[in-house]
């Protein structure tokens, strides 16, 4: 027994400390990396056959996944200096999660991308280079790229990144369904009450009128189109907001425009996942919804029945604003070695080419940041085949210019939208409008002030 | 004198220093993996954390206070004890009627049983997907079959009325393979001469149940209970696949609530709040359980 117990003892010491060695040792790694992040080219840099190798760091599944990697595939045979490998790192949040750990060291990714909602939460990080520098250096033209969407990621005159998947709300409706309620399949409803009408109308036993995925971008498009602020201190952008003001009179018109169709029974509450939303409307189930301008070429694959896409409503008593740019942009690191930051530059210039982004946008319908995209044949021939892209992109850029359809620039947004989702998840169970607004801003206002304090 | 009793003192605590020496390994690991986390958790339950999250702001109790007068927090802390409620007591007695039905000797029996435990080979996350499927509301299988019979659809994870019900329908059927597999082992350790000569004085099924079984299986039901009641209390891959704790937070169980805390929000310190809110919960109810629930275990 005493034979067998000390060979045992003595395999399990080795292991512990080679366990503990290996936790101390990678330990040690990050915390000098974290106090040099000076550049240095050693093995991170890849110099394989002389190429520059970066890395990239996407959220894109799907048929996003297999058209970027396309591209990327087309970078790097356009030419022989550089290398990019995209790396899917799990949804916004996951991969946000994961630059934490590693920004600012020289193992960060060279390029990632980041939801649109992370834009402050990057720039306070530190763990950045500013875009503007390399436009500033290689004297880039800004103006070729689509004024609307730059709108959103310049701050204070600077752009930080580079737009890269850009999209925005729309109402997509079924037009089959609108015939047979008697409406004009080719025009829209285009304000709240006539929404709340058309709903009435389109509502049968087995199809509800209109639907809305339980997300606050929603919520914060409809405010913005009313020209309705988000929070205080310009939308965030001239300070540090410390107030919430989407719970005044144009967040109270958009939930009292829910709460009046609920109430009816016309409004179908799909809850918080787009598949299922989106299911709901191609099995007949819901006549109007709101999806994401990138939603708009799987809707008219997948439903049996002609499909309409609109603009998104707006309050009966206000002019239309337009929307808000949503999606995500890529972000340079800083602490990488200097010709990984050019391979990064290069690449990302290589994605603002107009026929790179044609290809982008027919893909996966989101917009094509540099405008002169549209003019490619493919985008035009996919246009008269389907004019329904077009309204995505006329939508945006009928977009009036001002700080509502700039977008709000807080850190703590993905708390924010969370307070959102309970309001109208409270909303849609028969809470006060007003009541459910208000605690959503109450949320809201105590993470900014643990942001703003603890910054 | 004085070196002799330091020379008593260093032989006499001879064995406690052996036993160091043996425990020496484990306590090193317990240390770096279980008990530095844990008071780290401890220590930044008393900080705001910046963006990174590195303590920032000492804030003393103030986490505690805040938590303790959230109305989310509560509704967190109701959810998690319904939930408990709802899956542990179910689970346990239909695992308990399946292992005592595969536990009769039949032709064929052992495919029940690869049957009964078979819920414990699939993951979590792919049998919350697969439930996920079956509670579609428009495509959903539960409200194909009940529109077939003329029923009423049921919003199964949108109506705050059913979500945690629904939650906790798909937790018991993945904790009953894990569940029947002990129990089994159980059944099949108690010893058969003790139904043979019960046979004999004439006891019928139900009298050998209650007499018997019941209490030669005492140990591992006081094992597989305290198991399913710190499982269901710290439940979270289901809640995160299929509800991301909505609808109206009806099912924002505490450890959900933990998580969309820390990850998703960054503030770690009342994260670590409710972390060790939620410690001495299971704690306190673990110490219940042991004082009360063991003097009913019979150990042989």
């Amino acid at each position: 027994m005493k034979n067998l117990l000390k060979p045992s003892l003595f395999w399990l010491l080795l292991l512990t400390v080679a366990i503990l060695t290996a936790c101390t040792n990678s330990d040690s790694n990050t915390n000098n990396d974290a106090d040099n992040p000076a550049p240095s080219d050693s093995e991170d840099t890849g110099t394989e056959e002389g190429k520059v190798t970066i890395d990239f760091w996407h959220a894109m599944s799907g048929t996003g996944q297999e058209s970027l990697d396309a591209i990327v595939a087309g970078f790097n045979e356009s030419q022989d200096k550089y290398e990019v490998k995209a790396e899917f790192q799990g949804s916004y949040e996951e991969s946000l999660t994961k630059l934490r750990s590693v920004g600012g060291t020289k193992d960060a990714p060279a390029i990632t991308q980041v939801f649109e909602v992370g834009t402050k939460y990057m720039i306070d990080s530190g763990y950045i280079e500013p875009m503007q520098s390399f436009i500033d250096k290689d004297s880039y033209d800004l103006s070729q790229l689509e004024e609307n969407i730059l709108n959103y990621y310049k701050v204070d005159g600077d752009l930080y990144s580079m737009p890269f998947n850009s999209s925005t709300p729309v109402m997509i409706y079924n037009k089959d369904a609108f015939e047979e309620a008697g409406l004009d399949p080719e025009k829209a409803p285009e304000t709240f009450s006539e929404v709340i009408d058309a709903a009435a109308k389109l509502k049968t036993d087995e199809m509800y009128g209109f639907s809305m995925l339980t997300y606050g971008w929603f919520f914060e498009q409809l405010v913005a189109t009313q020209g309705g602020l988000y929070v205080n201190e310009d939308n965030g952008r001239s300070g540090d907001a410390t107030e919430a003001l989407f719970n005044g009179p144009e967040g109270l018109n958009v939930f009292n425009f829910l709460d009046t169709m609920n109430k009816a029974g016309t409004f179908g509450n799909f809850g918080t996942n787009w598949d299922d939303i989106r299911a709901a409307f191609s099995t007949g189930k819901v006549a109007m919804y709101m999806d994401s301008s990138a939603g708009v070429a799987g809707a008219i694959q997948n439903a049996p029945f002609e499909v309409g896409v609109a603009y998104i409503p707006h309050a009966d008593e206000v002019q239309r604003n337009g929307v808000v740019i949503g999606g995500a942009s890529l972000w340079m690191s800083k602490g990488i070695a200097e010709n990984e930051q050019e391979a990064a530059w290069e690449f990302m210039k290589y994605l603002t080419t107009p026929e790179v982004q044609a290809k982008w946008h027919l893909d996966t319908g989101y917009f094509a940041i540099n405008p002169k995209a549209y003019d490619e044949e493919n985008v035009k021939e996919k246009w008269s085949e389907f004019p329904q892209y077009k309204v995505t992109v006329d939508q945006l850029q009928d977009t009036v210019p001002g700080l509502a359809t700039q977008g709000a620039l807080i850190s703590v947004f993905p708390e924010s939208r969370q307070q959102i989702v309970t309001a109208l998840e409270d909303l849609y169970q028969g809470k006060d409008p007003q009541e459910a607004l208000d605690q959503a801003a109450e949320g809201t206002n105590r993470a900014m002030e643990i942001a703003n304090k603890t910054k | 004198m004085n070196r002799q009793t330091k020379h008593g003192f260093w032989k006499k605590s001879v064995n406690g220093r052996t036993a160091l020496l043996y425990l020496f390994p484990s306590i090193l690991l317990f240390s770096v993996f279980v008990f530095y986390p844990m008071f780290r958790t401890i220590y930044l339950s008393f900080f705001l954390t910046d963006q990174a999250g590195n303590a920032a702001l000492h804030v003393g109790l103030e986490n505690y206070g805040y938590l303790l007068e959230s109305s989310a927090f509560r509704n967190s802390m109701k959810a998690t004890g319904l939930f408990v409620l709802y899956t542990v007591p179910i689970g346990i007695i239909l695992s308990l009627f399946f292992a005592l039905l595969a536990n009769e000797k039949l032709k064929g029996i052992g495919f029940f049983r690869t049957l009964y435990s078979s819920t414990m080979g699939i993951s979590v996350a792919a049998s919350s997907v697969i439930w996920l499927f079956m509670f579609h509301p428009s495509i959903g299988m539960f409200n194909r079959v009940l529109s077939v019979l003329n029923l009423p659809q049921i919003q199964w994870l949108l109506d705050p009325e059913w979500a945690l019900l629904s939650v906790s329908i798909s937790t018991i059927w993945m904790n009953t393979g894990f569940s029947f597999l002990i129990l089994l082992g159980g059944l099949q350790n108690i010893d058969e001469h003790l139904y043979e000569s019960s046979r004999i004085d004439g006891a019928g099924y139900f009298y050998r149940l209650r007499r018997i079984t019941l209490p030669m299986l005492s140990p591992t039901l006081f094992f597989i209970i305290t198991i399913s009641l710190i499982n269901a209390f710290q439940s979270f891959g289901q809640i995160d696949i299929l509800t991301k704790g909505g609808p109206s937070q009806s099912t924002n169980l505490i450890v959900y609530s933990i998580y969309r805390e820390a990850f998703i929000n960054y503030q770690f310190g009342t994260a670590s709040a409710q972390a060790v809110i939620l410690f001495i919960i299971i704690l306190i109810v673990t110490i219940l359980q042991f004082k009360l629930g063991e003097r009913k275990v019979h150990y042989q």
